[in-house]
Order: C-alpha cells, then structure tokens, then sequence
C-alpha cells in the first residue's frame, strides 16, 4: 500500500479528461489526489472508490470559516456550542469550538459566504467585536478518518486517549462522540474532531494548509498495517448530512 | 544433543528450519532459539567474551544470556537465546577474529595482568599524538556486532528496519506474564478495567513453563482464561523499559510482522510489577568456561527444546529449583556424579578446563569429572521498576535477596516471586487480589468517575523463606560476564580506595553491560561489602535507571516526523526542474538553473517568484492602530484605507525583531506580513502583547500564512502583464501608487488583494490570492506573459536583487545585538510616539553614542572577488583585531561586480574608508565602505514608476 499520493508534476502534466476546461478556474487541495481525479464544485477531487473498512477522505474543498467572538455574547449563544465540543446547527453545518473564543464552521464546497452572511447577521448590531473569516476556507487542509480501527490508526501519531470503555467500567470515555480538541498528531499541529458518521467512529483531522500532504502522508503510513486506503471526496463522506448533497452529479 | 519429546517442549519437531551458523549450513526446529538449535547441534561455545575474548557458552539460556550475542544478518548484537530461528537465517559470532574458535584477540588474556579494570584510565594516554592509532587498534578489539554502512534497502532484519510507536492508556499495566501477572490481568479485566500484560517471553507462563505436569495444567489454565477475556490485550517478545512519572511507562515490543521494534508510549492508571525472580549465578574461579550454567538454564533447555545440555554434570544446589534441574538432568540421561546440597553446607572451590570446563574440585578438596556443572545458589529480585516508582527495597538477610520496600505510591502495586515466596496456589491468590486492588485504583483514577468506591488497602502478604545468603566461593571468579569483571577486580578497586558501589562500578564497569546488572548487582554489592568489611545491606546498590534492557536508537526514534510545508504552486517548480531549498520547514525554489539569468529577466522583463512563506496575519478591529503603534518602530495610526507602510518591530531592549510591509484594506481590517521565518514568533508577540498587556483592546489576529498563496511580479513588464488578467483594479501609475493596496480580481479569482512594494528594486506588485487557487493564477500568469518574456525566479534571485537594492534581511544582516540605529533605521524610529516597545532603550541608545556597529555596504576593490558570508573585518594594522563582519555578499550580475553588506565600527564607516576583509582561507582582502546600502539604482527611480 503505497503511504504516499504526492506524484510530483501530477497536477500540471497529467492530461486526464476528468479536469476541467483549460482557462476554467480550478481550486486545489495541498493533498494530491488519489486517482482518478474528478472536478467537483469547482475543485480537483480524487473520485476513488474505497471499500475497505478503514478510509481517509481529503476533505479540503468544504467550506470553513472561522469566527471570533467572545463566550457569553450574541454570536456565541447563536452557534450554541461550547469550547471543546462539535455540533451540528440547524443548517446542517458542523459548528466546532475550537477555541476559547473561536469557532470552525465546516459546510458544503461553495457556502463559505453564506454561512458567513448568516453569522454576520446576528452580529450586526451588537456591540461587540466579532470577526467572521471565511479565507480560512483556503487556509486550512482537512481530511477525515472513518472506520472501526481509526482510533487505532491515531493511537500511533497522537497521545490523547481515544479509547473506548465497557459500560461495566467506572470511567467513561475521554474522547466521546461530539469531542474536538487541538493537540499533536505526528508532531503538527492539529484540530481532532471526533464525528461519527452513520454509527462508524469518524475523525476530522485539520491544519494549516501548507502541512496538509505531510499529516494525509503520516496517516497513510500509521494505518498501513490496518489496510487503510484514500476515499473520494463526496457529500456523504465528508460532512455526511444528507441536506447538503448536490445536484452536480455526485454519487 | 536433541531429546525424545518433552511435555511442555516449545518445538515443532515436524518444522525443520535450515539456517547458517558462521556460514555453514545448520538445521533447527521451528519454536527453537539460536542458542537451543545450535546447542542440540552440539555446540558449546557461542562467543567470545568482551575483554579477554574468553569463550563462552550458555549461562541462564534466556532473554539475559551473557554468552550468546550473536550477529543475525545485518542486525548486530542480537540476544542468540531469546531470537527465535528463521529459515535462511544467517547467524555469525560476534567479537572474535578471525573466528570463533581461533580468536587471535585471546592474547590479551595474557595481558590480564596489565588490564586489570580501568586500565584505560592509566594506559594509551601518552603520547596524544599517538591516539590516533591508539583508536584504530582499541577499535578492532572493541566488542559488538557490525552494522551494513549507508542504507539497507532490504535489510534481514524482522521489519526490515521500520520503527514506529504508538500511545496506549491502559488503565492497569502489568509487567510479567508468569502466573501472577496472568491472574492479576484476570482479575482486572473481570471488573472492566483494561489491561496490558506485557511478556518478555513469546510465551505467557514465566516459570510454569518448564515445571512438572502440574504447573503445565496451571499453565494451560491461565493461558485460556486470559484468551478468553476481553479487555487484555497481550503484548509478548516486549519489555517494560521504564516507568517514569506518573505511571508514564514505556514498552518496547518486538515480534512484529512489519515492525522491527515498537515503543508503546503508556499512561496506566495502575502499574502492576511482576517480573518473578532472576537466577544468580555464583563467583568462583572457572565460573565462565562453557558448560558451566544455571539451573533454570538446564531446566529451560531440558524441558522447553528437548536439549540434552551435557553428558557428565555436577550440580550444586541450595533450593527446590536446583534440585528440579538434577532431576531433569537424570531423566534426560545425563550422569549426574554429584549433587552438592550447600543446605547442607557443601560447596565447590573451582571448576577447571580450557575451552570448556571438563573437571569440579569441591570445597572438601575431592575432585569430580564432568562436562557440564550447573549451579542454583540463588535469586536476584528485579526491582527495577519499583526503584524507578521510588521505591527503595530491603535486603532480607535471612532470604537472601531483596524484597519491595514501603515506598511505592498508590498507583504501583508489586505481585508474585518478587513480593514473596509461595505455593503456586499461593502466588496466584495474591496475583488476583493485587489485581483486583488494581483494577479498583485504576478505574478511580480518571476524571469520569462513577460512584467511586473507596479501594481496599489490604493484600494479603507473602511469606519469605530462608534462603542460604550465596554470592562467592573460596576462589575469585567473573562476576560480570558481558563486561569481563572479576571479583578480584573489585577487591582491587576497593584497595585503590572505591569504596561505595556507585564508585566502583564506574571504576571497573561491573552491571553496566547489557545484563544492566540482573546478573551481577548483588554478587558486586556482596563482593565489596566483604572488602570494605560492611553488611551488604548498608552498602546497597547501584541506583536502577531506564531502560531496564538495551533498546535501539532506532526505536526511540520512531517513524521521525519531520513536519514539512509545500506551497500551491509546489508542483510546478518541481515540473519545471527548481532546485529545492530547505527553508526550516518549507521546501522553496532556490533557483531553476541560472539564477543570474533570472535577475536579468526580472530586471529587463518580468519575472514570478513564489513568496507563499511570508507571514501574514489578518487584523480586525477598531483597535488595530493602537496595537501596530505599539508594536512597530514607526508611526502606523494615520495609515489610510488602501495605504502600505513598511514596519519594523524591536524588541524591548531595542534589538531588530522582524520587518514587514503592514497595509489597511478596510476601516477595521489590516493586514501585516513578516519574514518568513519569523511568521510564528511574531504572531505569539502580537498575542502575547494584546493578551497580556492589552485585553481591553478589541482586535482579532488570524494568521493567514497560508490561506494565501503568494506571487511577487517584478519587472519593467509587471504592469503589463497584470493588466490582462486583472479586473476591477485600476492599474495606471497615479490610480495605483507605489505603497499602496488593492483588491480585486486575478484570473478569474475573485477576493485577491495586491500591493505595490518592492523587495527587488523593481516596478513590482505582490499577489495574494486565496490559496487553492495559488497554482491556477501561477500558470495564468506564466501563460499571459510568455511575449513578454516572462521566467520564474527563485528564492537565491530575489537574495542577489535585495542585496543590489541594498535592503537588509533580518537575522542575516542583523544579529541579537543589532539595535535599530545600527541597522540604519533611524528614518524609521519615531521617537515622538507616546509609546512603543523598545522605545526606552532606543531614546537612550539615541543620547548615548556608543560603539556598536554600524551597518554599511560594502564592494571590494577587486571586483571579481566575492567575500564568503561571515568573514570577518579586521583592523588594517593588527589583524588580530576584529572591527566587523561581512554579513551578505554576491557576485551581482546587473553590476558585474561583488557587492555586500557588513557590519563596521563606527570609526570606519565613513563613505569611501577602505577596510580589510580576513576569507576563512585566511587571505586578507580589501573592500570600500560605500554611501549608501543600496548597490543599483540607489534612488529608486525604477521602483517608483
């Protein structure tokens, strides 16, 4: 299993159909994509089918947008999600305090400004300061882990306890569903949102952009030995609620 | 020898493996280690000792046997008693030359004499002039296996040299898989709790293992009930290393199929110890020759690989497991000519042979013939990892060994042969009540608890039983086998005046071999407590460190995560040959071939560079000006909507920080950029002074480094070029002054912002566009330009081009001592500013004329000579004397001369002074001050067009 998708000059002389028009404007993720490769909303996507029990998907082309605001305002009582904690909102986007005083909003490839709009809504008005970065959509790598071995697989490049414990046992578990925390995978940096999709354990990994191939690489590698394998990007792996699948011709 | 079949053998008698023994072909059975396949084969001796090159054979035939390090392919110093054989193994003796049986090194076994411990301390000293060669001969002697220089690509090492680790929480951690750490794993996996039991076997059982039928069904009955529960997970072939604070233990495990060695990272909610007891051996004269071994050594090769260990024994003995080994020697038909019980108060004196002992004279003078004398005078308790927990054990006189203290914190809870004697019914109650203790504290021990329930104090203890106190006979004999230390070694130490353990294992090296003292500590402690004239309990011994056995460097080092940054347009520069430069974590185009090709481009027509590693930090707020005013040297308040403004900022002693170029792009929005790699200490300046100093100033910092990718286009071309892919700005001179900001549309990108600056001297504007889209507006942009000429630069391009414009990089052309007016930058201090940081020492710096230097450029009159970096400036006069340095220097292709920048006492650096410049060849060459920093175009009147 190869622990890598970097293929060096991939981008520029790959001729593959599957890209879009010359001169169209094409967004790209730090990750090279796993073949074959697709154009989704506007972004070059690996449209690879795994089926194994243990996937990575680049989740990058979603929407992210980062708020600031301070706890016990207006905003923050809109978001309705506390530091530490990960949610989904009425919209259907995963609200994560990711801080103190910030949140991640995480929505479908294109929302970035409507999700913003909507939060600058309730801000205006107020007093407070209240700074809503939608850039952050590009500053970011994202990738989710989905598959019973994953914490295994984190086990190996990340020291926060993922583990599960049996009902019996006194203690519960220190990383449930709905957790999200900032700490060390693989020596970088990184955002660990635990977000269970359709019952299988799932994990949202996040840093800055320009790492975004070294944490996808350390990933594959951990998880050689579990048989992991790269995943396309759809709507359904990476945000998994069903109001955000589109028309565009995802499967 | 090979035996018929014994009831708890370990082999496959229906698995042959053929491997090689120092390159002739061998045959072993699957289940064999090295050292049992050969010894079935008849081989006596394994290897040759450290020092003297003795030759030795098997002593405990285990995970500890000082005999048997053997080099395995390309895997050096390999534990030959404890390595399963692998079909095709190549094994090769390690330490002996030209061979094993032949060892030429042997001489130095008539030197004894003259190295006597710590010779190396009085001899191969004087002459210094001869250590090199003093090196090379103490090289070929030194012992250890040989490692294939540079990589293997295919290495016959198990995993083939892949390390990595992993992190485990488990909330009770045992160490030792013998019948009480089986049952207290038992125990605590019944009440929920999850364990790891952690063996350093490939096989649960500890001594069970090579017992009578009845600890063979005990055995089998543990082993299934641990199978089947839930909740432990077994880890064999793996060590305990370490358990440091907090019950942060470390696990070293081998044996897997893709893993050479895996350090498991721990933090156990309990640590239960159960490492049972280690057989001593016992200090005589001729206590090395082969064929003198422990009783649980012959019991081990008896009864788990069906070895007939020799024909001819004598075995000395003074408890129930040496008695147990007689009895599997007889059953195994070796003669047994006599059983000295020291119960009883007999004893030997010495064994006698060369090459392998073929005689025993006994303490009441007979003598005995014999090819094998086994010995179980004792046992060693491996305390180690309660030393480590803070414990400090006790020596039981009257039980010879050493037993837990009371000083283990609640979380670290001891079990089995090491807490006391027993029957094995015995061993295995208190095994189940140590863990069921266990498992209660560990599951308490979390910050999720549920009805916590107070965990019982109270197990039940294990008797102790008198044990004769044997460490050494009449005679003098090895004490450290792995480090070749006598007991006369000692005596002689203690005589020259070391008189504490700590002193003379140092002096003599004596537990510091890979044994770490489980085979010699308490003979050592015994043997200069007897010289000193001390109970051994008052010496004590030597303080019990991690790893509690060798582990490789490269397990620690794991998988080496070296974090790296890649920019959008990554690659691209890779497709179009850049030649990489590691920049910390970034990886950057240095140059694409001919980097005075590129500056020529840049300055005739235009060029790209990729500048997505400066720093930028995103700035919201109404509060914004106040933060930059604090924080840069200059005036920053009064910078309009669409303005630039070049920054510096200094720390509170005045020093040069960092610079960047600041501009406003909103009301209540900025955006400041950095160096490059001073992006994250900046950031933590600016937040550490909002948060510390000013949390009632509203701004909110967002660092943007790489949520841009960022493209500087510079040239006389540049506008033109920009002009067909840019909408919504207005590109004209007097619309888009220099130092100013825009935003719009790039390619068809929209939310991209520009700023006229100018980094090389030339008409230039740098890009920052939202970076997914960084490589499509890249390859725009190389395509609209291509009549105009347009090439990429690179980052060795753009040092040449600053240098000719003469601007300073920080940190290469400032150092920790460079205050502002050193650097040149006193247009830039605004000392009229209420407050800034640095300010006080800056005013100060500005009243007092000190004789810090100046920075200035320089050019040497010879125009082809292009000073190396760093090179000192030395006074004309005294060359010995430093007045400066040269900081950056360049051939410069636009002048076609050298050209730099340096640093000069302030008595030289008038304009026109000529000073001297020392090359690190020593060479002496001159070079002129010149006016100004800049080299090219010192007005910028090409910048401002």
């Amino acid at each position: 299993m190869p622990t890598s998708t970097r293929k060096g000059c991939a981008f520029v002389a790959d001729p593959d159909p599957g890209r879009g028009a010359a001169g169209q404007v094409l967004a790209r993720s730090p990750i090279a994509p796993a073949p074959p490769v697709a154009v989704v909303d506007g972004w070059e996507v690996s449209a690879r089918r795994a089926g194994g029990p243990l996937r990575l998907v680049d989740c990058t082309p979603l929407a992210k947008v980062l708020v600031r605001a301070r706890t016990g305002g207006v905003v923050a009582a809109l978001l309705g999600v506390g530091h530490g904690r990960a949610a989904r909102d009425g919209h259907g986007t995963l609200v994560v305090g990711s801080g103190p005083t910030e949140w991640l909003l995480l929505a479908p490839p294109g929302d970035a400004e409507a999700v913003a709009a909507r939060v600058q809504a309730a801000a205006d008005g107020d007093d407070d300061l209240v700074s809503v970065v939608s850039l952050v959509t590009h500053g970011r790598a994202l990738m989710r882990l989905t598959g019973a071995a994953a914490p295994r697989l984190l086990a190996k490049v990340c020291a926060i306890d993922l583990g599960d414990r049996p009902a019996t046992a006194g203690r519960g578990e220190a990383t449930p569903d709905g957790t999200a925390f900032r700490s060390s995978v693989a020596r970088l940096a990184t955002d660990v949102i635990r977000d269970d999709l359709d019952g299988e354990r799932s994990y949202l990994l996040h840093c800055e952009r320009s790492s975004g191939q070294y944490l996808w690489d350390c990933l594959l590698d951990a998880g050689a030995e579990l048989g992991v394998e790269p995943d396309g990007f759809t709507a359904a792996n990476s945000l998994g609620d069903h109001r955000t699948e589109r028309s565009s011709g995802i499967p | 020898m090979r035996l018929g079949p014994q009831a708890g053998e370990l082999i496959d008698r229906d698995a042959p493996l053929a491997f090689f023994w120092n390159g002739r072909p061998w045959q072993g059975l699957a289940g064999d280690t090295i050292a049992s396949a050969l010894a079935a084969g008849g081989v006596r001796v394994f290897s040759r000792s450290f020092k003297y090159h003795r030759p030795r054979g098997l002593l405990t035939a285990d995970f500890h046997d000082p005999g048997c390090t053997v080099q395995v392919g390309d895997e050096p110093n390999v534990r030959g008693a404890h390595r399963r054989v692998e079909a095709g193994m190549r094994v090769g003796a390690q330490n002996a030359w030209p061979s094993l049986a032949v060892d030429l090194r042997a001489a130095t076994g008539f030197a004894g004499r003259f190295l006597t411990a710590g010779f190396y301390y009085k001899t191969f000293i004087k002459p210094r002039r001869l250590w090199p060669m003093y090196e090379r001969v103490l090289e070929r002697f030194a012992a250890g296996g040989s490692l294939a220089a540079g990589e293997s690509v295919s290495s016959t090492a198990p995993g083939g040299w892949y390390y990595d680790k992993r992190y485990a929480h488990p909330d009770v951690l045992v160490a030792g898989g013998g019948p009480a750490g089986m049952a207290a794993a038992l125990a605590a996996a019944r009440t929920g709790a999850q364990v790891m039991l952690v063996e350093e076997e490939h096989e649960l059982g500890g001594h069970l293992r090579w017992g009578g039928a009845a600890e063979l069904t005990a055995l089998a009955e543990l082993r299934a009930l641990v199978a089947a529960a839930p909740g432990i997970e077994v880890l064999t072939d793996a060590v305990v290393t370490g358990r440091y604070d907090d019950n942060w233990v470390a696990v070293c495990q081998r044996g897997l199929a893709h893993v050479t060695e895996r350090l498991i990272k721990a933090r156990a909610g309990v640590l239960v110890v159960a490492p049972g007891l280690i057989e001593r051996p016992y200090v005589f004269e001729g206590n090395d020759l082969p064929g003198v071994m422990l009783g649980t050594a012959v019991r081990r090769l008896v009864n788990l690989y069906a070895v007939k260990p020799g024909q001819r024994a004598v075995v000395l003995t003074a408890n129930e497991q040496g008695d147990a080994a007689a009895a599997d020697l007889e059953r195994a038909g070796v003669e047994v000519v006599r059983v000295v019980d020291a119960r009883r108060g007999e004893g030997i004196r010495r064994a006698v042979g060369r090459g392998g002992v073929h005689a025993v004279e006994l303490a009441d003078g007979s003598r005995a013939a014999c090819d094998l004398l086994v010995t179980s005078t004792g046992w060693t308790a491996p305390t180690s990892l309660l030393n480590m927990a803070g414990d400090r054990p006790v020596y039981a006189p009257e039980a010879g060994r050493f037993l837990p203290g009371d000083g283990l914190p609640p979380t670290v809870l001891a079990t089995g042969g090491i807490a006391g004697d027993g029957t094995l019914d015995e061993l295995v109650a208190h095994g189940e009540a140590v863990g069921a203790l266990a498992a209660a504290r560990g599951l308490a021990a979390g910050p999720l608890q549920v009805g916590g329930q107070a965990a019982p104090a109270t197990v039940p203890a294990l008797p102790t039983r008198p044990h004769p106190a044997l460490f050494r006979a009449s005679t003098h004999g090895f004490v450290d086998l792995c480090e070749d230390v006598t007991s006369s070694d000692i005596v002689a130490a203690a005589a020259e005046g070391y008189d504490s353990i700590e002193l003379v294992k140092r002096f003599t090296t004596v537990t510091m071999g890979p044994t770490q003292g489980k085979l010699e500590t308490v003979n050592a402690a015994a043997v200069l407590a007897e010289a000193v004239g001390q109970p051994l309990q008052a010496l004590g011994t030597t303080v019990w460190r991690p790893p509690y056995a060798p582990i490789s460097l490269g397990a620690l080092a794991g998988r080496i995560f070296e974090p790296v940054r890649r920019s959008p347009m990554q690659p691209w520069h890779e497709a179009h040959g850049a030649v990489p430069l590691v920049a910390g974590q970034w990886i950057r185009p240095d140059h694409y071939g001919d980097p005075a090709a590129e500056v020529h481009n840049v300055r005739r027509n235009v060029g790209l560079i990729d500048v997505t590693p400066l720093g930028k930090l995103d700035l919201r707020g109404p509060d914004v000006p106040e933060l930059l005013n604090l924080l840069y040297v200059n005036r920053f308040g009064n910078l309009g909507v669409g303005r630039v403004r070049y920054g510096v900022m200094c720390a509170e002693d005045g020093v040069v920080l960092d610079d960047g170029v600041t501009g406003r792009l909103g009301e209540r929005h900025w955006l400041m950029t950095t160096t490059s790699s001073g992006a994250a200490a900046v950031w933590e300046h600016v937040e550490h002074w909002l948060q510390t100093e000013h949390p009632e100033w509203r701004v909110h910092v967002t660092a943007v480094t790489t949520a841009y990718a960022s493209i500087n286009v510079a040239g006389p071309a540049s506008r033109e070029l920009l002009s067909r892919l840019v909408d919504g700005v207005d590109l004209a001179p007097e619309a888009f002054p220099y130092m100013h900001v825009r935003t719009g549309m790039v390619a068809g990108v929209a939310g991209c912002f520009m700023w006229r600056i100018g980094f090389t001297g030339e008409l230039s504007y740098e890009l920052h566009v939202p970076a997914a889209y960084g490589l499509h507006v890249w390859e725009s942009l190389m395509a609209a330009g291509a009549d105009l000429g347009v090439a990429p630069f690179g980052v060795e391009a753009q040092r040449i081009m600053r240098l000719e414009k003469g601007h300073f990089i920080v940190g290469q052309d400032t150092d920790a001592l460079t205050k502002a007016f050193g650097a040149g930058l006193d247009w830039a201090v605004k000392l009229d500013k209420p407050d800034f940081v640095g300010k006080p020492e800056l005013a100060w710096a500005k009243q007092q004329p000190n004789g810090a230097l100046v920075l200035v450029g320089l050019q040497p009159v010879e125009p082809a000579v292009v000073p190396d970096e760093a090179s000192q400036i030395v006074d004309q006069v005294d060359g010995r004397r430093i007045v400066g340095r040269v900081t950056s220097s360049r051939m410069s292709p636009t002048l076609g001369r050298s050209i730099c920048l340096g640093f000069v006492a302030p008595d030289r650096s008038a304009p026109g002074t000529v000073v001297t410049v020392r090359l690190p060849d020593g060479r002496h060459v001159q070079a002129t001050v010149m006016a100004h920093h800049a080299h090219v175009d010192p007005e910028g009147v090409r910048l401002r067009g």
